[in-house]
């Protein structure tokens, strides 16, 4: 269909010409069709709407975005004027339904394994052996191309269709539909840590005009690290909750798959995901799942996992630009990570997050015990002013062990006494935890 | 202010904490604000909530109010903001607003007077506040602004001057007209932030604020050596966009600007936008420097203008008649080392292309009709470079000519006019031997080559007037019509006195051939274009109220009509006037003149409401009508075959006294001509109502060459035309790859020739045929590889017909201009001034294509047709940058050449070329690229931009540094 002459068919207005062409019988070779161009972005482009520069807050920008707009109004009104005249739809649905009775039905679904000429393909469906067969004509063939799938006619075998699949469904599944109940208030402490990832994330995807003025490119993404348990995956399901951009959540260790290729293409496919749907926030979690530095290694699986770093590295700041996708990445163990992986460019900003000091120690208590029912003894301040380590996924262990304790002894209320017990437990976990660090 | 920062931050967890508490159900405290503040903040808030207090205790010292007031100022200066959230003391003091609001009512009406200090000083603080208090439409902040009149309007920061501007903006719309005194002194306000706008890099919103207040003319006090470059480069790309008059208001300021600040040739490509004579002479007249006269002369040759120097120096008048020319244009091809002449096989490359349809290649065909392509392929390939294989050969029996017949001949003589192109006396050399010649094509040529050959250059002797004139009233038509084309293409844009007495009589004149008049006529559109001259147009138009009704509808009479449009080029407004005197005339031709007028004098402005008619215009009449008319039309056939009969022997006859008046036409060729005239007549019924349509072709032109004006235009104008496409007749059909190929001359981009080629293949000849050309001319002169391996397919996929694959020559000859050292577009000056004389050029051959099988395919010897095709000369030029010294002579130096970047309104000193090459000059520049010197230290470039020829100068105090 892409190829045909535009010409429109059955218009009186060619009868002329038709008189024209039977004083003249020419020979008229086929067009050659082009194979295999996914055009993707070919009639796209054509229609695309011109980018507007500059991104300053400005007059020049009002005026030319609506001069945009006063074209596309003229636009309007021309079709919608036509229309009325000679509706398209109507004829479209006509040609339809002749296409669809070309096709008849029902379809089967082959492979296109080979094209042939022009009209003819060679496709194997998946019942049977290969078939040497032709192509409609009303195939757009600049969707063909090897081994894609095509719509099969029941009995002749023609190709009447292609199938478009792109994206992998894993993919799809990534992308957060349901926003996450924390926000930002959930969070105790951590205020430079917001701060930073709400400029460094946040801020270009709602006002890149800031950046632009300022003369500087926002940053491509963050890294958030720091010792287990101190918020960074909080933060960024904050950040899910509180942003309106499409927001995409995987976990490293899904990006290490069976077969070869496998990772890096569903590396390739989430960021292509992200660019359709831009703006875009990519959050990968467990960073050092995939990102450790690269190393001899004869284990082909071991090769295989550095190869899906490397399509990252080339995502994160690869050749052709991304435009608004953000990068948010999380690791526990930022020294192990490929110094490539965070280099500046790729990565802005390294977020720290350290366990918490007093002050904060005691928001975050009060953040999780604000939907507890406290006895009244219970001091908070007394809990966290101790010098324990404490991260804030701890002083959450505590709260629930106390939680627990209260339970246990079928009370309605916490009483002081189970924090006090629910602490040492915690804490002395911690402690077998080191020791057992020491002695393996 | 470190401690600020951090606080910040902790603010921002509490509009998310309310919002959390407001949305969500669920069992959870509601998280109160207070308790999130740090000490700190608790501290500023007390503080502040203290100084408020002590505020509003009454019968306190004049002197402690003032003290509360000062600290009060200190703190909000002193707080830093986040991007992220308001100022913390704003925010602590927005409670309390309303209470100060009382308190200064309070305190003006009763306590003090409006002008004591301290209310004064409340009203300034106040102002700042209502900057996040004051609900939208209120304006307080300017209300107390102006109350407060204390000069102290910068302490506050950038962000309340925006805010200023914004409430100013607002403000004057409601005031205009109604409140005078109001709006002065909102202007007077503006013109105290309009410096700190400009001090502080924000070029847009002083020029924007200025626009809101409509006295962008009070800008240029303002700015100085460090900001003016950046306001004028943001106002004049403000200036396609803007509605009339602010868009020559700007344009004005801008020009005194440029002046003020000694950069000349800014000003001048400013004052040649404006189309100014007086503004052109002004610059001139601002400097004394013959060498900066000299440069601003060859920035004007571009332009084809017919600029009068004022000075004494008769080099400078030389620069701007392009005297030179040739001479810079040969050392170019010299240095690039393209001497070597080829012959068109060498572009068609029909090795390449694809045999397999049994057919052979397509340059295997011996034709006339494809020798005379090849004729024209090798003037486009070899123009300029005076010499070339085909024609000028050792041997003058063997030459190309005498391959070709008919008024082929004259075009293949009249190539040597190309060949030799701005050349004159080389070229009138060569084309003399060709006049004294017995065959009378090739004597035509011959004329037509000495028009050619002095297009765009024009000396004191003016050789190509004084060859032509005697021939301009010959009886041989086809010596007079070589003549007319030939004196039409030299003095294109001239506006030559002595070419207007020749040619004007033949206009008017009734007793000859209608074409002589059509093309006198256009002949003076291109001479006189863009001047509005009044009796060019009166004459025009009386010939046309004069004409018998009949022969209006011949196909010369669009060229009339385009003749008369092009006089009005780039004149807007000024066309009223003709437009209501066009009214007059009740011949169906009066709406195409309308809209020819109308394009022409809107060209390049990008105009909303002009391109919104135009689309009007092509909407299709309703289905049933179209219909009713072609059953009409069907029913009479018979009898209307009989009255075609008739009108074709009366045509017949008047045809007949011209071919007898043209006694040395060969009485083959008549006989071949009454053959092809039966042919034509067959169609002519097709043509009478085809000529009511004419106007929506024209339109569909128009919207490209109105559209070409600004970027978002050109692009948006392409989606015009794949709809104008989709629902179009036929005759729009075939203007739209004409149009598309109009709006981006010379700029091969994919998204265009992608669709162009598909077009090619349309099932109407006509549109594939246009649609070819159109190919050609988006590449014009790029050699563009992807472009030429289209046009070779199409070779091949038209082998079986001439007229096409006569149409895909043009194409490959245009893509290959001068073998890619020149170019078609209209623009100059790093595309911001547009040249009418290019345009014209471009518009005449799209106008002549609206039917190329009467015109430019045509292969009447009688009548004038593809020798149409030489009206593109005037809009050729090289693609070059030549830097020279300061005596004129080439000079090499090393410059950066790469793609421009637009840099209005970024921060800081953008790179203005990205992916940048070094090379010697001279070089070739592509479209939307730019050059840059390399050595910035040792040469002064005269020119603020490096196109074309650009004289340098030796830096006085540059240092030669060893290494």
């Amino acid at each position: 269909m892409g190829q045909g002459p535009s010409g429109m068919p059955g218009d009186n207005l060619n009868k002329r010409k038709d008189d024209k062409k039977k004083e003249k019988p020419k020979y008229e070779p086929p067009v050659e069709s082009k194979f295999g161009k996914k055009r993707r972005k070919g009639p796209d482009t054509a229609v695309k709407l011109p980018s507007v520069y500059p991104n300053t807050r400005c007059k020049l920008k009002l005026l030319k975005l609506e001069r945009i707009k006063d074209h596309l109004l003229l636009e309007e009104e021309f079709v919608t004027n036509q229309e009325a005249f000679q509706p398209t739809e109507a004829r479209q649905a006509e040609e339809r339904e002749k296409v669809d009775e070309l096709r008849g039905y029902p379809m089967a679904v082959g492979t296109l394994e080979e094209i042939i000429d022009d009209d003819h393909a060679i496709v194997s469906s998946t019942a049977s052996s290969e078939f040497y067969v032709s192509i409609m004509s009303f195939v757009d063939k600049g969707l063909l191309e090897p081994g894609c799938s095509v719509l099969l006619h029941h009995k002749t075998v023609a190709v009447v269709g292609v199938l478009q699949d792109d994206a992998d469904p894993m993919v799809s599944v990534m992308k957060l539909d349901k926003s996450p109940t924390e926000s930002y208030a959930d969070i105790g402490g951590l205020e430079s840590q917001i701060q930073e990832i709400k400029e460094s994330v946040e801020l270009p995807l709602t006002h890149p005009e800031l950046y632009e003025e300022m003369g500087i490119k926002p940053p491509k993404g963050v890294i958030l690290y720091g010792a287990p348990g101190t918020g960074k995956t909080l933060l960024a399901k904050a950040v899910a909750n509180q942003t309106s951009a499409t927001f995409l959540r995987i976990v490293g260790s899904e990006l290490i798959q069976k077969y070869l290729g496998d990772g890096p293409r569903l590396c390739r496919q989430i960021f292509q995901i992200a660019a359709e749907h831009a703006p875009s926030i990519v959050f990968i979690d467990e960073i050092d799942a995939i990102g450790t530095k690269r190393y001899e290694s004869t284990s082909g699986g071991e090769r295989e996992i550095q190869r899906t770093m490397l399509e990252l590295l080339n995502q994160l700041d690869g050749f052709d630009d991304r435009g608004d996708i953000k990068v948010i990445m999380a690791t526990n163990k930022i020294e192990s990570l490929d110094p490539a992986l965070i280099r500046p460019g790729r990565i802005d900003r390294k977020i720290l997050f350290e366990n918490p000091d007093a002050n904060t120690k005691r928001k975050i208590l009060n953040i999780h015990t604000s939907k507890m029912s406290l006895a009244d003894d219970v001091n908070l301040d007394e809990l966290v002013s101790a010098k324990d380590e404490l991260s804030g996924a701890d002083i959450k262990a505590i709260c629930t062990e106390a939680g627990l304790l209260a339970l246990r002894e079928r009370r309605m209320q916490v009483k002081a006494d189970d924090f006090r017990q629910a602490k040492e437990r915690v804490l002395k976990n911690k402690v077998e935890e080191n020791l057992e660090g020491l002695y393996l | 202010m470190a401690p600020a920062q951090q606080d910040t931050s902790s603010t921002q967890q509490q509009p998310a904490a309310v919002e959390e508490a407001a949305t969500t159900t669920t069992t959870k405290k509601p998280v109160l604000p207070e308790e999130e503040l740090s000490e700190e903040d608790q501290k500023l808030k007390d503080e502040l909530e203290l100084l408020v207090e002590r505020l509003n205790e009454p019968n306190q010292q004049v002197e402690l109010y003032g003290k509360y007031l000062d600290a009060l100022k200190t703190f909000i200066k002193e707080s830093t903001t986040s991007m992220t959230a308001v100022p913390k003391p704003l925010k602590f003091l927005r409670p309390h607003y309303p209470s100060l609001t009382d308190l200064y009512t309070q305190w003006s009406s009763e306590t003090y007077s409006a002008t004591e200090e301290i209310v004064v000083k409340l009203a300034d603080i106040l102002s700042v506040l209502a900057m996040t208090y004051s609900d939208d439409g209120k304006r307080e902040s300017l209300k107390y602004r102006l109350l407060s009149q204390k000069e102290s309007l910068p302490d506050w920061g950038h962000e309340y001057m925006r805010h200023l501007a914004l409430e100013i903006g607002e403000a004057y719309q409601e005031y205009l007209g109604s409140a005078d005194d109001e709006v002065e002194k909102l202007v007077k306000l503006s013109l105290q932030i309009v410096p700190f706008f400009l001090k502080h890099n924000a070029e847009a919103d002083a020029v924007d604020l200025l626009l809101e207040i409509e006295s962008i003319d009070k800008l240029p006090q303002f700015v100085d050596d460090n900001t003016f470059a950046r306001v004028c480069l943001y106002m004049v790309s403000c200036v396609p966009l803007l509605a009339p008059p602010d868009d020559v208001s700007f344009l004005n300021t801008a020009f005194a600007i440029y002046l003020a600040h000694g950069q000349l040739t800014q000003a001048l490509t400013l004052a040649i936008k404006l189309d100014d004579e007086e503004l052109i002479k002004q610059v001139f007249n601002s400097t004394n420097d013959e060498l900066i006269h000299k440069q601003l002369g060859f920035i004007l040759s571009q332009q084809n203008n017919s600029f009068k120097y004022p000075g004494e120096n008769p080099e400078v008048q030389e620069t701007i008649s392009n005297v030179k020319l040739a001479e810079y244009f040969k050392y170019l091809i010299k240095e690039l080392n393209l001497l070597e002449p080829k012959v068109p096989e060498d572009i068609y490359k029909s090795h390449l292309e694809n045999t397999k349809f049994g057919l052979g290649t397509s340059g295997s065909i011996d034709s006339a009709k494809q020798n005379l392509a090849a004729a024209f392929v090798n003037s486009f390939l070899n123009l300029g470079f005076g010499n070339d294989k085909l024609i000028q050969t050792s041997d003058d029996n063997k030459s190309w000519i005498y391959r070709t017949k008919g008024s082929g001949m004259s075009s293949t003589t009249a190539s040597l006019g190309s060949i030799h192109q701005w050349d004159i006396n080389e070229g009138l050399q060569v084309l003399d031997k060709y006049t004294y010649s017995d065959d009378p094509e090739i004597k035509a040529g011959a004329l037509l080559g000495t028009g050619i050959v002095s297009s765009n250059v024009h000396d004191e002797v003016e050789a190509a007037f004084a060859l032509l004139q005697e021939y301009v009233t010959d009886p041989n038509k086809l010596y007079q019509t070589s003549a007319i084309n030939g004196l039409g293409i030299a003095f294109a844009g001239s506006a030559n006195e002595e070419v207007l007495n020749l040619l004007l009589p033949l206009v008017s004149d009734l007793e000859i051939s209608l074409e002589i008049s059509c093309l006198a006529a256009l002949a003076l559109g291109h001479v006189f274009v863009g001047t509005c001259h009044g009796d060019i147009t009166s004459t025009i138009l009386q010939t046309l109220l004069e004409r018998d009704f009949t022969q209006l509808t011949n196909k010369f009479i669009k060229f009339m009509a385009l003749g008369l449009g092009l006089l009005y080029m780039g004149k807007t407004e000024q066309v009223e006037d003709v437009l209501e005197t066009i009214d007059a005339i009740e011949h169906p031709i009066s709406k195409t003149l309308k809209v020819l007028v109308n394009i022409c004098a809107y060209a390049g402005t990008g105009n909303v409401l002009q391109i919104q008619a135009l689309l009007q215009m092509c909407t299709a009449k309703p289905k049933e009508q179209a219909e009713e008319e072609k059953k009409l039309e069907q029913s009479e056939e018979d009898q209307q075959k009989e009255e075609e009969e008739a009108k074709k022997e009366h045509a017949d006859t008047t045809g007949d006294v011209e071919m007898e008046d043209a006694s040395e036409v060969k009485p083959e060729t008549e006989a071949k001509a009454e053959v092809k005239d039966e042919d034509v007549t067959a169609e002519e019924d097709e043509d009478a109502e085809e000529q009511e349509e004419l106007y929506q072709g024209i339109a569909v032109l128009g919207l490209a060459c109105i559209a070409m004006g600004e970027d978002i235009g050109q692009d948006m104008s392409l989606r015009h035309f794949g709809h104008l496409m989709h629902y179009g007749n036929s005759l729009i059909k075939r203007a739209v790859p004409l149009a598309m190929g109009l709006v981006s001359v010379s700029n091969p981009q994919m998204k265009v020739f992608e669709t162009l080629s598909r077009y090619s293949h349309d099932a109407d000849l006509e549109v594939a045929q246009n649609a070819i050309y159109s190919m050609g001319l988006v590449g014009a002169g790029t050699n563009n590889a992807r472009l030429a391996q289209l046009l070779r397919q199409l070779a091949s996929y038209y082998i079986k017909s001439p007229e096409s694959l006569f149409m895909v020559r043009i194409a490959q000859g245009i893509l290959h201009l001068g073998k890619g050292t020149l170019t078609l577009t209209p623009f100059n000056s790093e595309r911001t001034i547009i040249s009418k004389v290019s345009l014209a050029s471009l518009l005449t051959i799209a106008m002549a294509l609206l039917d190329p099988r009467e015109f430019i395919l045509n292969d009447s010897s009688t009548e004038t047709t593809h020798q149409l095709l030489y009206y593109l000369t005037p809009a050729i030029k090289p693609r070059m940058l030549i830097t020279v010294d300061e005596n004129l002579n080439p000079l090499k130096v090393n410059v950066r050449v790469g793609q421009a970047v637009d840099v209005v309104g970024q921060a800081g000193k953008p790179k203005t070329i990205t992916g940048w090459v070094t090379q010697s000059t001279p070089v070739l520049l592509n479209y939307g690229e730019r050059a840059e010197l390399e050595n910035t230290d040792e040469w002064i470039s005269l020119s603020h931009s490096l196109d074309g020829i650009v004289i340098l100068k030796k830096n006085p105090e540059y240092m030669e540094v060893d290494n």
